[in-house]
């Protein structure tokens, strides 16, 4: 094995084996291993559009976490819209639908923020970073203006939201597991598009060498805006299928957008592989210091929520190319 | 000399001495006494005063963020860290130690600087050798760190933050507004000429080689690092005396003031305003902050929708923000000075 992917598994072992040990039995143990994982999915929709648009175009999109946002608000409103009720009566067929429409219009977000907002700055790539950085800020503000700054929690179930099995004396919930396995063919599937398919041949070639590929007489702003779209749709996605659990609300937008920073800097910029595993590995690690620091010898509920970013400046100072990153 | 000086630069001389008299002058007209009425802060003139204050605060804020952003290049989503910073250790030092009055101010103002100095080196030796989106993601996480860690921090009252009641009476903003209003016109005169002074000598030279080909800076023998590492530990500073002066005229400090607005705000500013200008970032926060003062309750109708423009001023701000990178990059002085280098040719 190569040393990065055996450093990676060794770290992803120790995060498990302390989260064993923090358990006081095999149930809670399986619990945490659980929401590690559901997290580390929904981090790695954010991530993995964050990490390939920047390998591909040097564009580090300070709006990927707004995307998740939006995601979540659209899924919420077609969910709970008392006309979509009584259109489709049936929760869980709603459901399918408010995520279809939440990533519709990410896609269509993401397409034209690239098409009219990002093409004509590519010769001034520091003003670049401002405009996502202000996306982010007027996409964050218009929700508030749309949907008010009140959160909202999900409140219309559904049987797949609400199901759950019994194991060594607790209760699983089936939806999470869903989402897991969602996260998992997602992450091969996007390897598969990626490695066997003409389009994801461009754009790893893109990412080593983007004059070459253009030299080479392929479009390659047709499929940069290919890729925005795909990514932000993919973030959306993250947002809606978070929803039932995590609600919506603004804040959704600046969490995400910097757990899916730390991902992609512990993985390595435009490595899909370091982001899949950068994903994993914070996802656990947030679920395992969650309940460290939540003991009441600890009782500094702070350190959950710093974990990601300490975890950065860590692998900043450490190694900065990330785990299978090239370096600088 | 200084006849040429002054032809050059009447402009500011003007401005200094409009802003030396305004007070009087909103007392003369309004005929409240810009001192306040029997040491309480009351009337027209107290009132503009603290408006004016904010702008001081928010414009030194701008120009030290356009001494990274306008003039090195650099981008930081994380000046908020070095503004907050600035207010959590002056009502630390005086709140949680036995120093009190002048001394606790000075020694909290020094302990506020070499702080800051020293965060802006840590972070830009971490970071500044990576390339620069490095830098942004690693201010926008540590600034987010802080943030976090501060509204939860037992010791400094988490949420709710903790007031200052220990300032000397002849800084505090309640007693002696006006003193507090000359000493952030003082802080703003001295920054802007600070900035000035360093942009124009050989060390201004170089970071505006960085900002414009670095590689090239490099190639020439600078140790462009060094220099970077320069502007980021300046700007901290500055920004960290402009939130010290905030959090004086609050007489509160909270964990608002490391709130990533913080950020936003001199990010607006700075390009709306100019980057890489001298008088754009100030005319950025005067404009910004004075419009968001004026336009707070207006509530216009379009087509029989009434839009709340203060409640929404941030989602303008924003769009403008976004029209402003896209169409005038430079700025409203970048722009202007175009134009008129266009006109005269």
């Amino acid at each position: 094995m190569r040393p990065n992917i055996l450093v990676s598994v060794a770290l992803l072992v120790a995060v498990v084996v302390f989260g064993y040990f923090l358990s006081p039995d095999l149930g809670s143990f399986g619990i945490t291993l659980m929401s590690g994982l559901f997290q580390g999915m929904l981090l790695f929709l954010v991530a993995s559009g964050l990490s390939i648009i920047f390998g591909l175009m040097d564009v580090l999109n300070f709006a990927q976490g707004a995307y998740f946002m939006v995601g979540a608000y659209v899924s919420y409103s077609v969910h709970h819209s008392p006309d979509v009720m009584a259109a489709i009566p049936d929760p869980n067929i709603r459901f399918f639908l408010s995520v279809i429409s939440a990533v519709a219009v990410g896609a269509v977000l993401g397409g034209l923020l690239e098409r009219f907002l990002l093409r004509p700055l590519y010769a001034r790539p520091i003003f670049q970073i401002v405009l996502t950085f202000g996306v982010a800020i007027v996409m964050t503000e218009a929700v508030e203006f749309i949907w008010s700054t009140t959160p909202y929690s999900w409140t219309v179930l559904f049987s797949l939201r609400d199901q759950s099995f019994q194991l060594f004396g607790q209760s699983f919930g089936v939806y999470r597991l869903v989402v897991i396995g969602i996260g998992f063919a997602l992450i091969i599937l996007i390897g598969l598009l990626l490695q066997r398919t003409r389009i994801g041949i461009i754009i790893r070639a893109g990412v080593e060498d983007r004059e070459m590929v253009e030299a080479l007489g392929i479009n390659v702003r047709m499929v940069f805006t290919l890729v925005f779209t795909i990514g932000c749709a993919v973030a959306s996605f993250g947002g809606a299928i978070a929803a039932p659990f995590l609600g919506a609300s603004a804040g959704l937008a600046n969490l995400f957008l910097l757990s899916a920073i730390a991902v992609v800097v512990l993985g390595g910029m435009g490595s899909y592989a370091g982001t899949a595993m950068g994903s994993l590995l914070l996802g656990l690690a947030l679920a395992v210091m969650q309940v460290f620091a939540g003991k009441p010898q600890i009782g500094l509920p702070v350190l959950a929520s710093m974990t990601p970013m300490m975890l950065m400046i860590l692998v900043l100072l450490v190694r900065p190319g990330g785990l299978f990153g090239k370096g600088r | 000399m200084l006849r040429r000086t002054l032809a050059s630069n009447w402009f500011y001389v003007v401005l200094m001495i409009a802003l030396i008299i305004l007070p009087h002058a909103i007392g003369w007209v309004s005929g409240d006494s810009p001192f306040g009425v029997r040491g309480r802060p009351v009337g027209q003139s107290i009132y503009w005063q603290g408006i004016l204050i904010e702008v001081f605060v928010l414009a030194v804020l701008a120009m030290s963020y356009n001494l990274v952003f306008g003039f090195t290049g650099v981008i930081s989503f994380g000046h908020a860290l070095f503004f907050g910073i600035g207010g959590y250790i002056l009502g630390v030092v005086l709140e949680y130690t036995d120093l009190t009055g002048e001394v606790g101010l000075l020694i909290g103002i020094g302990l506020t600087l070499i702080i800051s100095a020293v965060l802006g080196l840590v972070i830009g030796m971490v970071t500044l050798r990576l390339r620069g989106v490095y830098f942004a993601m690693f201010t926008l996480a540590v600034a987010e760190m802080f943030y976090i860690f501060f509204s939860r921090l037992a010791l400094t009252r988490a949420e709710d933050g903790f007031a200052l009641t220990e300032l000397p009476v002849w800084i505090d903003p309640t007693r002696s507004r006006l003193t507090f209003y000359y000493i952030a016109l003082a802080l703003l005169a001295a920054t802007f000429l600070f900035i000035r002074r360093l942009i124009f000598s050989p060390t201004g030279a170089v970071l505006l080689a960085v900002r414009e080909n670095e590689e090239r800076a490099r190639t020439i023998g600078f140790d462009t690092l060094r220099f970077k590492l320069l502007a980021i530990t300046l700007a901290g500073m500055i920004a960290s005396l402009a939130g010290l002066v905030q959090v004086i005229l609050n007489k509160k400090v909270g964990p608002e003031v490391l709130n990533v607005s913080n950020t936003i705000d001199p990010l607006l500013m700075t390009i709306i305003g100019g980057a890489g200008t001298f008088t754009g970032p100030v005319i950025g926060a005067a404009g910004l902050h004075l419009g968001d003062r004026l336009l707070r309750d207006l509530v216009i109708e379009v087509g029989g929708a009434s839009i709340d423009i203060g409640a929404n001023w941030a989602l303008i701000l924003g769009i403008v923000f976004i029209l402003v990178v896209l169409v005038f990059p430079y700025g409203i002085v970048g722009t202007f000075r175009r134009w008129r280098t266009k006109q005269a040719k």
